[in-house]
């Protein structure tokens, strides 16, 4: 489940302790496509997300002007949006605390009957 | 000067080249057209080897010698079953060398010849297949007992005593049997659990349960056994050993001669375990109650390769062909520990089992939140779990006008696929943000494998943040939803998660089958292509036509069973949903299994072919429209029925 989809959902914390398999792959790099799915994103959820991964590096905390233009940057946000992919680990309700495992590279977000 | 057979000048061939030319050419299009294998006359690094295959009976020891004649052998590929190899040198010379070498040689493998001809190919790839991995549940633990405690436990047994008060030796047709503790009944495929043998287990066997105790194989020591002996060319059926009769795990020890047990999953999967002698199976879960087990009746055993550094061999990864070879049998005792079950069985694999297999009442039509679910976990979601596999392999042509919706979408959108199935539309438009969920994990892992974003969810409530997706589709999907309630939410839910001026695609089975007068695909496929044994159960069910005025039903509303590429009668049904016979293939067909529980066997497959029943609501003309004008802030852009479907493209409006 790569990292762009954990910060898209409802559910947003995710902690370097539950990612027990982290797997980085070369994806082919498309300015385009990313720059487009940046205004679908919640910033400061891709930044703790990634943060807690361990594969934070040098991507900005805040959103830059201008990321169209600027090749680099969008270079710093593909790698965290499309090659970062969690294998095992698990994701966190912040509110409820309550957590959702990931399996092989599949989210369960299934809840039981009485939670629903 | 070698003569080189490649050379098209017209040189002077003896009448016994001439023959073995012809001889290879017929081989060369034997492999073409059987095996789809085409040969090259320029040579190469990589020839195939006619008649030199593990399924002639040449083992790969034999045969790399045999290759090595030529020079540096890189890889040979040897397929279980196939007549041929695939070699590569290590160099063309050498290649070239081989060739003239061995084409026309003949190898003598145990009592028969066989006669190896050589043609060149483009050059092979060793297969990089995935490992295959243990049916879940299933572990082996290799040396469990030392050679002296073997010898102690075959001795133990003794075939000739005439002891009937302690053990029951039945003279099967095929292996040798013996019971100790409860018999085991062939005639209803269960334990007189009332009956007991007196002596109970061996005092031999004794210090493997404390082990198996020990080593937390097994909460509570088994008080049943049963010793089979298997001499080479015997074997046992496929089963799954009975639900009602006892627990889990069930502790399979083997001495004596190694051998390959074929585990298969009702979908078709199968993995092959190598049991080496003194090793413990254990069986527990889907292993033990869901998958069959059985041993094929062989002399040899098609294995993987011992690398000579490390003398274990890899249990199960039978998916690398330049790694197998031949095993020949010899004489297997197995003891199997079980404990006897006293309560009905009540696992998560009904579809097996002989205690839940009857519900005691047919279903009928949910008439609140929990029955909806209950009848949709039952009818659906298990299901699917079940025949995830084979519903995924009969789901490979994506619908033209569902393309077409998610072609036309804007580079960059995020789509979601609510009820993705095996992911057949996550790949469709490659410039857009696919993800998918479907309620079914089996299905989602394939996605995954697939390298598409998937996870595993409820339709009505799919983990994403509102007004976040450009588009979404919903294929085949909101007619398993039990009530109208359910359907409308699940519609609700693709609404709320689409943004303003957002687009949804939904598909739902349509009552009507034929329009404008043509009949749809479902109806066209002629019954001959159904599995057989398809109508013979649908005889007995209920036929009653359902209502779709549920307020004045006073009693419950059966639903009835639908009989496959049929117009539907009603529409709330259990449509059913035929597995792929997980019998042994011989030769290419598919050997039936008779509804007879085989003599020879611990316990029977329940069912022939496993039948599954998925609930449906079937749309009819209109009712698609009504459920979205419901409601509020959709506007529905078009409706059209499509090969058998009701469909509608809802746009979420600006202004909500």
């Amino acid at each position: 489940m790569c990292i762009c989809i954990l910060y898209l959902n409802v559910l947003s914390r995710i902690s370097g302790s539950q990612a027990t398999e982290v797997k980085v792959s070369e994806v082919e790099f498309n300015p385009n496509f990313v720059s487009r799915m940046i205004p679908k994103l919640e910033w400061s959820a891709l930044v703790q997300a990634a943060d807690g991964l361990g594969h934070l590096q040098d991507l900005p905390t805040e959103l830059i002007a201008d990321y169209e233009a600027n090749e680099d940057f969008l270079r710093k946000v593909h790698r965290v949006l499309l090659e970062v992919e969690v294998l095992e680990g698990c994701l966190q309700c912040p509110e409820s605390g309550r957590e959702f495992p990931i399996t092989r590279g599949v989210p369960n977000m299934l809840l039981n009957e009485e939670e629903a | 000067m070698e003569p080189c057979l490649e050379n098209v000048k017209a040189i002077r061939r003896s009448k016994e080249e001439k023959k073995l030319l012809r001889k290879q050419i017929k081989a060369s299009h034997t492999l073409l057209k059987h095996e789809g294998i085409s040969t090259v006359s320029k040579p190469t690094k990589s020839l195939v080897v006619a008649n030199g295959g593990l399924g002639n009976g040449v083992s790969r020891e034999q045969l790399q010698v045999v290759l090595g004649e030529g020079g540096d052998v890189e890889t040979l590929i040897m397929h279980p079953h196939k007549p041929y190899a695939l070699v590569t040198y290590r160099t063309e010379v050498s290649a070239q060398r081989g060739h003239v070498l061995l084409n026309g040689r003949q190898l003598q493998c145990g009592d028969q010849v066989v006669t190896l001809y050589l043609s060149y190919v483009d050059t092979v790839d060793s297969e990089s297949g995935v490992c295959a991995v243990l049916p879940p549940g299933l572990v082996l633990v290799e040396e469990f007992v030392s050679l002296e405690e073997e010898a102690l436990l075959l001795d133990a047994i003794d075939w000739k005593s005439h002891d009937e008060e302690v053990t029951v030796q039945k003279a099967l047709k095929h292996r040798r049997v013996k019971h100790y503790g409860y018999e085991f009944r062939y005639d209803n495929n269960n334990v007189d659990k009332d009956k007991p043998l007196p002596g109970g287990l061996p005092q031999a066997c004794v210090f493997v349960l404390e082990r198996c105790v020990r080593d937390r194989h097994v909460k509570v020591m088994p008080d049943q056994l049963t010793v089979n002996q298997y001499q080479a060319g015997q074997g046992i059926p496929p089963h799954v050993d009975t639900h009602s009769a006892f627990e889990e795990p069930i502790l399979s020890l083997s001495l004596g001669a190694k051998t390959v047990m074929d585990f298969r999953h009702p979908d078709g999967r199968s993995v092959a375990v190598v049991l080496p002698g003194r090793s413990l199976l254990v069986m527990k879960g889907e292993s033990r109650y869901l998958w069959t087990h059985g041993i094929t009746p062989r002399k040899f055993d098609v294995v993987p390769a011992c690398d000579p550094e490390s003398p274990v061999a890899v249990t199960s990864d039978f998916s690398n062909h330049s790694n197998l070879t031949l095993s020949r049998r010899g004489t297997r005792t197995s003891l199997t520990f079980r404990n006897v079950r006293r309560t009905p069985c009540d696992c998560a694999h009904p579809s097996a089992c002989d205690s839940q297999q009857a519900p005691p009442s047919p279903p009928s039509l949910p008439r609140s939140q929990t029955d909806a679910c209950r009848l949709e976990a039952e009818y659906v979601h298990s299901v699917y779990e079940e025949i995830a596999g084979h519903f995924s392999s009969t789901r490979h042509s994506p619908w033209p006008r569902v393309c077409h919706f998610l072609s036309s979408l804007e580079p960059g959108s995020i789509v979601a696929d609510v009820g993705c199935g095996n992911g057949k539309y996550l790949g469709v438009n490659p410039e857009v943000f696919a993800m998918g969920c479907d309620r079914s994990c089996a299905l989602v892992q394939i996605c995954s494998e697939r390298g598409f974003q998937a996870f595993v969810s409820d339709a009505l409530s799919v983990p994403l943040r509102s007004d976040i997706c450009d588009a979404c589709i919903s294929i085949a999907v909101i007619h398993h939803l039990s009530t109208q309630e359910r359907r409308q939410a699940a519609v609700e839910e693709l609404v709320r998660l689409l943004r303003p001026g957002g687009r949804a695609l939904i598909y739902v089975w349509a009552l009507e089958q034929e329009y404008n007068k043509q009949r749809s695909k479902y109806l066209k496929e002629t019954r001959e292509q159904a599995p057989p044994g398809n109508s013979t159960d649908d005889h007995n069910q209920e036929t009653k036509v359902n209502s779709t005025d549920d307020h004045n039903q006073e009693t419950r509303v059966k639903l009835s069973v639908h009989t496959n590429r049929t117009a539907f009668n009603s529409q709330d049904l259990l449509v059913p949903w035929h597995l792929k016979d997980g019998g042994i293939k011989k030769g290419g067909r598919v050997s039936k299994m008779t509804k007879d529980p085989p003599i020879d066997t611990k316990s029977p497959v329940l069912a022939p072919c496993p039948v599954f029943h998925r609930f449906y609501h079937v749309f009819q003309q209109g009712e698609l429209e009504e459920l979205c004008a419901r409601i509020t802030g959709v506007m529905v852009q078009c409706s059209y029925h499509d090969q058998g479907n009701w469909c509608v493209i809802l746009e979420k409006t600006r202004d909500r």
